[in-house]
């Protein structure tokens, strides 16, 4: 990494967003996986637990879609008040 | 099926194509330099990249394939959806501001930064190559397959248009029309696909006139005598819709029942629409054979919730299975899906094409927003379609265009135009990489050919040329098989042999050039190795039966990334740690 502080500082705030959002993902494939299905079928609680009556793969995608584009936002103000160039 | 062509269609295609070229060439005409072909200067705003993200990114993969899988299997499409947006993190938060620090016009420059290694240039722009051929092949595809039904051209035809057109963008101003190209298209898709999930949600759903029995089969077959449905030739009245239309009112997918018992829900808003699908029953099909041998359609009533629920369709069926080697090849899509994005070289290269690194880092933000809100889309673009009465059960690559034409021809025509420049800003993408990776990696660097800056464009222009034959060769080969797969396995490639190198080049400092070298080459050769050999290859490249595929494959599942992206980071660590002090250097960011 390089020894330049700002950039130090940059990317120690790119991978702590990156880890919350790789931690958030993989919980969702994790689920997907395992925890929906057993012998074929809808595996009871998790399959038809539902937010806004939608069923939870719809929600979690929107959440994944949504929630990247808010931690981006968020990160990149943080970056850019750090006057990172 | 039979499309018609209509005048309106042919003026609305010809006016979308000619009008994005001309302004991409009166955009790019001034780009004379090697900076200016092949990073547009570095002098594209951050608003304007991170839109020609989008329209790089955004390819017929995402647009046809997406919502054909959906409008076919319900949810997995969807999967595809959120995998390639989430590896829009990887590329902001660890890839973007170093990758543009450390490089010029290439990959390899970012991964060669502080080596100056002939063998990290050649690598690099091998695994360029490769993968942007897995990349291209499927894009001219479906270029074929979109000007068959809309201008009523052959396959062939569809593919030369393209590989004509976007080699003229390429070779007249590099990276500069490309990025133009891109941000039309990624400008024109979201708005359009935002308008007609409009149509779609003030639509809402309906139940055909009349109920579709469940003993219902219609079927097709095709030789050399002609295409036959139901037993009769094809015509434009007996097309493999028209009896069902007859008879009940509708085509292939539709909704069974609807909540309460209603015949049809008015307008609905985005939840609404969601909720309503999940607690109906939707018409959809199987499809089989018959006792002559003709493939055979049959309706299948499901509920929507289970159409909203992952493991529908063929590609991710192993998630309702119990075997955990079914359960990895799902994972393993999904890791190549979120580390293969960063990975890919017609994808960094727009890095170059922005001022500094803070611009990298807006235009990644402004291409995740506008990248999410199409993915977003898809899933209401795929219901719609599912529920249409438009299907053609032969192509779930025609669903999107299908379903804009019940809304009209003009929609049909705008949104299949737009599916082709949708194909034109990523094959233009594709082929600039490439044109970098021959000209600017292998000819000047690797080959130490001493070329000036002028020479050096007219050897991107050339290799452009080239890659564009090669494209319209590949796409006219390879127009019968099933392609989509290929943009999943590019993904496998991108992240075993460049993810690794890229990110221990820049947060290890022991990592060496022959570490660099080693891991590309391993991450490369073992994805491929692995994909070739993998059931998926046997039955739809070699055209094995579904059966024999799987008692011959020699791999316990098809993609690869789960075991290659770790190989390629331990054999960076193990090579780096052999060759540290004895030539290898060290590399450090700026």
């Amino acid at each position: 990494m390089s020894d330049d502080p700002d950039i130090r500082r940059g990317a120690r705030l790119g991978i702590a967003f990156f880890s919350i959002y790789t931690a958030f993902y993989a919980a969702f494939v994790g689920v997907a996986a395992f925890g929906t299905f057993a012998a074929g079928a809808p595996s009871g609680g998790l399959a038809s637990m539902a937010a806004l009556g939608l069923p939870w793969g719809v929600v979690a995608g929107f959440g994944l879609i949504g929630g990247a584009f808010v931690l981006a936002v968020v990160y990149a103000v943080i970056a850019g008040r750090g006057g990172r160039t | 099926m039979i499309y018609e062509t209509t005048p309106l269609a042919v003026a609305v295609f010809v006016a979308f194509v000619v009008a994005v070229l001309a302004l991409s060439i009166w955009l790019g005409s001034r780009a004379r330099s090697a900076g200016g072909y092949f990073a547009a200067h570095g002098q594209v705003g951050w608003f304007v990249n991170g839109i020609a993200f989008a329209g790089d990114y955004l390819s017929a993969a995402s647009f046809l394939g997406i919502c054909g899988m959906i409008a076919f299997s319900g949810y997995d499409g969807f999967l595809y959806s959120i995998g390639y947006l989430a590896g829009w993190i990887v590329a902001l938060f660890v890839i973007a501001e170093p990758v543009k620090r450390l490089g010029r016009f290439t990959l390899a420059d970012a991964l060669n930064a502080r080596f100056q290694s002939r063998g990290i240039k050649v690598v690099a722009a091998v695994s360029t190559l490769v993968i942007s051929l897995f990349y291209l092949v499927p894009q001219m595809v479906g270029a074929g397959a979109l000007v068959k039904p809309l201008l009523g051209l052959p396959h062939w035809a569809g593919v030369v248009m393209v590989g004509i057109v976007v080699t003229g963008i390429v070779a007249t101003a590099g990276m500069v029309s490309t990025t133009w190209v891109q941000f039309i298209k990624g400008t024109l898709l979201v708005a359009i696909c935002t308008f007609v999930v409009v149509l779609i949600l003030g639509r809402g759903f309906a139940v055909p006139e009349r109920p579709i029995p469940p003993d219902t089969v219609q079927t097709y077959s095709k030789d050399a005598s002609g295409t036959f449905v139901n037993g009769a030739p094809l015509s434009a009245d007996n097309q493999l819709d028209s009896k069902l239309r007859r008879d009940f009112g509708t085509g292939f997918g539709s909704i069974a029942s609807l909540p309460g018992g209603v015949s049809e829900t008015g307008p609905l808003g985005p939840i609404e629409y969601i909720r309503v699908f999940a607690d109906s029953t939707v018409t959809t099909w199987k499809k089989g054979s018959d006792p002559a041998g003709s493939t055979a359609f049959s309706p299948v009533e499901r509920k929507g919730s289970d159409l909203l629920l992952p493991g529908g369709s063929p590609t991710f069926k192993g998630v309702r299975a119990d075997s955990i080697a079914s359960k990895l090849d799902f994972i393993s899509l999904m890791l190549a899906l979120f580390l293969g994005t960063a990975s890919l070289p017609h994808i960094l290269i727009r890095y170059y094409t922005v001022r500094d690194p803070a611009a990298a880092r807006k235009s990644t933000v402004v291409g995740i927003g506008a990248i999410g809100i199409f993915y977003v889309l898809t899933l209401y673009l795929g219901i719609g379609a599912m529920t249409s009465g438009a299907l053609d059960p032969t192509d779930s690559n025609m669903s999107a265009p299908l379903l804009a034409k019940t809304f009209g021809e003009g929609l049909f025509a705008v949104i299949s135009a737009v599916a082709f420049t949708t194909v034109l800003g990523t094959v233009s993408g594709l082929v600039m990489a490439g044109a970098g990776a021959v000209a600017h990696d292998l000819m000047k660097d690797a080959m130490r050919m001493e070329l000036s800056d002028g020479q050096q464009v007219r050897a991107g222009k050339i290799a452009a040329v080239l890659l564009g034959i090669g494209a319209i060769i590949l796409g006219i080969l390879f127009e019968r098989m099933n392609v989509t797969f290929l943009v999943g396995w590019a993904f496998n490639v991108a992240a075993s042999a460049n993810l690794p190198a890229l990110v221990m080049l820049l947060f290890w400092k022991g990592t060496t050039r022959q570490g660099v070298i080693a891991a590309m080459a391993m991450g490369l050769v073992s994805s491929l190795t692995w994909i070739m050999l993998s059931a998926d290859t046997l039955e739809k490249v070699y055209g094995y039966s579904a059966a024999d595929a799987a008692a011959s494959s020699l791999v316990p599942f098809s993609q690869p990334a789960i075991l290659t992206v770790p190989l390629g980071f331990a054999t960076l660590v193990l090579v780096s740690l052999m060759t540290r002090g004895r030539g290898g250097g060290v590399a450090t960011e700026d």
